[in-house]
């Protein structure tokens, strides 16, 4: 299917190429020059991964479109203070999430309400930011841009800062062939540079691939043990369903956050957040959509012994005694954190390629 | 499976460009003036108007997106018009904003326009050409930036009713919520031409123009009755925005 949407990309650029019915053989090296100029990058779906959610073929990744979508990332003009750029709350080290604050940290030393999320595998997930609030890849970056207690900017305004930067409109002039600084561009660029973010060489995937890799019998036994206690909501290789679920988390007096509703209006959706994935889970702390557990330990005796009853309780959580939490023993729990743990794409956190320097 | 299915795509993607490199005939021009009344006569913002809720009302601010405009020719095929500019708000206290210019249109004859109430949430915003509309949504105060989505309308203003006897605010935001809420409406009205046995027509030197009459009064008095002391503040609104989005599906006419 990749392979296709990378033909249909090709088909489209030589089909649209020319806007003049001469179609002559001068214009058609043009098109191999700006090709071999601006070469579109591999983007591959890895064999044990999903189908694509993002349609590829209408934003193919070229290298100078990654480029530019990478310097805008790690730029802070596209927040109000000249500092806050998408890089400072998303570190690649940490799977491009961060460790510092809990909640996300914005312009003028702003906290935020809800936990940064990592960045990776973005091009399969159905929807964006803890409650789903955003349905595309492409308008996402609107939301962390324009919030006050994020980057604080008008979409606007970051146009006219790149308009007048001295380097950016010759940056998107070799990105999309011609001139022109626009809102289409610059969300386009940053899509390609966060959906080049595949994370899709942990010792996990070597195992699902049959890449031949064994897993110790601690962390065999903790990929039995997930199946049966986790997956049923961290299902798949992205141990996600997408699905939006009220966990159990006692309901934080200082943010009141009632997660999902927000967006969709529905009291079903009252303290409901998105199953994230779990990839690069260990490095990626701390926990929670409002970040509030530090360590996976902490999540797992969460689950055990701390979630509580409130309308929306996802019902999985309830036993048929009427109690609520999961049953794991302390060492169950430390054969499914070893499990997890196989989870961290040391490739993708040190892929230089996604480096900010 | 897979050759048929490239060669459908080849196909698509050459047929797709066809358009580009076609000349238009004699193209012609059709400007379009929105005109926003209550019942038959022009609104004025601050004016009270009353409601079948027996409430009174005044409407200080009203903005809406209109968009994907689609003309119907006399035979019955239909004229397209550049998806990614055809995104406008119109804006009641902006006279610029309510003047809407098309141009490149094939000369013929036509029966009819439809247009888009808001933004269509289910297209990719790429397809769609809204991400270039961004700005101009962000400008007029019709962006959601906490969901980076869009207001299809903004009606705010006062009202009294007879159990809210002071002068309150109202408020109605309705929008798109990603695919869980689609208030979009596609909205097709008779164009009307300068008499009745004539045709409308489009060309090259032909002065087309066509008033757009919304009759702001239907938000609250069409196929579903909204009454304003019910909800003051309809914004995120499962219930009561698509009852709105009804509505204002109704509520456009044309005329010369």
């Amino acid at each position: 299917m990749n392979k296709l949407l990378h033909i249909l990309g090709f088909i489209c650029f030589l089909s649209c190429g020319s806007d003049n019915e001469d179609y002559t053989l001068i214009e058609e090296e043009g098109i191999e020059d700006t090709q071999s100029e601006n070469p579109l990058l591999d983007f591959s779906v890895p064999s044990n991964f999903p189908d694509l959610t993002y349609d590829v073929s209408q934003n193919p990744p070229t290298e100078k479109g990654f480029e530019l979508g990478k310097k805008l990332f790690y730029d802070g003009q596209l927040a109000s203070d000249g500092v806050v750029s998408c890089g400072f709350c998303h570190i690649q080290s940490f799977a491009f999430t961060h460790h510092t604050h809990i909640t996300s940290h914005g312009v003028d030393g702003l906290i935020g309400r809800r936990n940064a999320q990592p960045l990776h595998n973005m091009a399969f997930m159905n929807e964006f930011t803890w409650d789903g609030a955003s349905t595309f890849l492409d308008s996402q970056p609107i939301i962390p841009i324009t919030a006050e207690v994020e980057m604080n900017e008008t979409v606007s305004n970051v146009l006219n800062k790149l308009r007048d930067d001295p380097n950016y409109p010759a940056l998107f002039a070799e990105a999309y062939g011609s001139e022109g600084i626009n809102a289409e561009r610059m969300f386009k660029s940053l899509s390609q540079f966060m959906l080049m973010m595949v994370s899709a060489n942990s010792k996990y995937d070597k195992w699902e691939r049959g890449e031949s890799i064994t897993f110790s019998e601690q962390e065999e036994d903790g990929r039995v043990l997930f199946q049966e206690k986790c997956a049923s909501c961290h299902a798949g290789t992205l141990q996600t369903d997408q699905s939006y679920r009220n966990n159990g988390l006692p309901l934080d007096p200082q943010y009141n956050d009632m997660g999902r509703t927000e967006v969709t209006g529905l009291t079903d959706d009252i303290r409901k957040f998105k199953v994230p994935s779990l990839r690069n889970i260990e490095i990626t702390f701390p926990y929670m959509h409002d970040g509030r557990l530090g360590t996976l330990e902490d999540v797992l005796d969460f689950y055990t012994d701390g979630i509580v009853q409130s309308e929306t309780l996802d019902p999985i959580f309830t036993k048929p005694s009427g109690s609520i939490g999961l049953e794991m023993t302390a060492e169950e729990k430390s054969k499914i954190i070893e499990f997890l743990k196989t989870l961290t794409d040391t490739d993708f956190l040190n892929d230089q390629s996604f480096a900010e320097f | 499976m897979k050759k048929t299915f490239l060669i459908l795509l080849a196909t698509i993607a050459i047929t797709a460009c066809k358009e580009d490199e076609t000349q238009v005939q004699n193209p012609g021009t059709l400007n379009l003036t929105f005109e926003n009344v209550i019942d038959d006569t022009t609104l004025n913002l601050g004016d009270s108007y009353i409601n079948s809720s027996s409430e009174t009302y005044t409407i200080n601010e009203l903005k809406y997106i209109i968009s994907n405009i689609t003309l119907t020719r006399k035979d019955g095929t239909l004229e397209i018009y550049p998806q990614d500019e055809s995104y406008f708000v119109v804006n009641e206290a902006d006279a610029n904003s309510k003047s809407i210019q098309l141009n490149g249109i094939e000369a013929g004859d036509y029966t009819a326009i439809t247009f888009g109430f808001g933004v269509d949430p289910t297209k990719y915003p790429i397809e769609s050409g809204t991400l270039n509309f961004v700005p101009t949504a962000e400008e007029t105060g019709m962006l959601w930036t906490w969901s980076a989505g869009f207001k299809f309308i903004l009606l705010e203003g006062d009202y009294t009713s007879q159990t809210v006897t002071e002068s309150s605010p109202y408020l109605i935001h309705v929008g798109s919520h990603g695919a869980n809420l689609d208030n979009y409406r596609d909205i097709t009205v008779a164009l009307e031409a300068a008499s009745s046995n004539t045709d409308f027509t489009i060309a090259e030197g032909v002065n087309a123009s066509q008033t757009i009459l919304f009759d702001v009064s239907k938000v609250f008095d069409g196929a579903n009755t909204i009454s304003i002391d019910n909800k003051p503040d309809i914004q995120v609104d499962p219930v009561n925005a698509p009852l709105i989005a009804t509505n204002i599906s109704t509520a456009f006419a044309a005329q010369q």
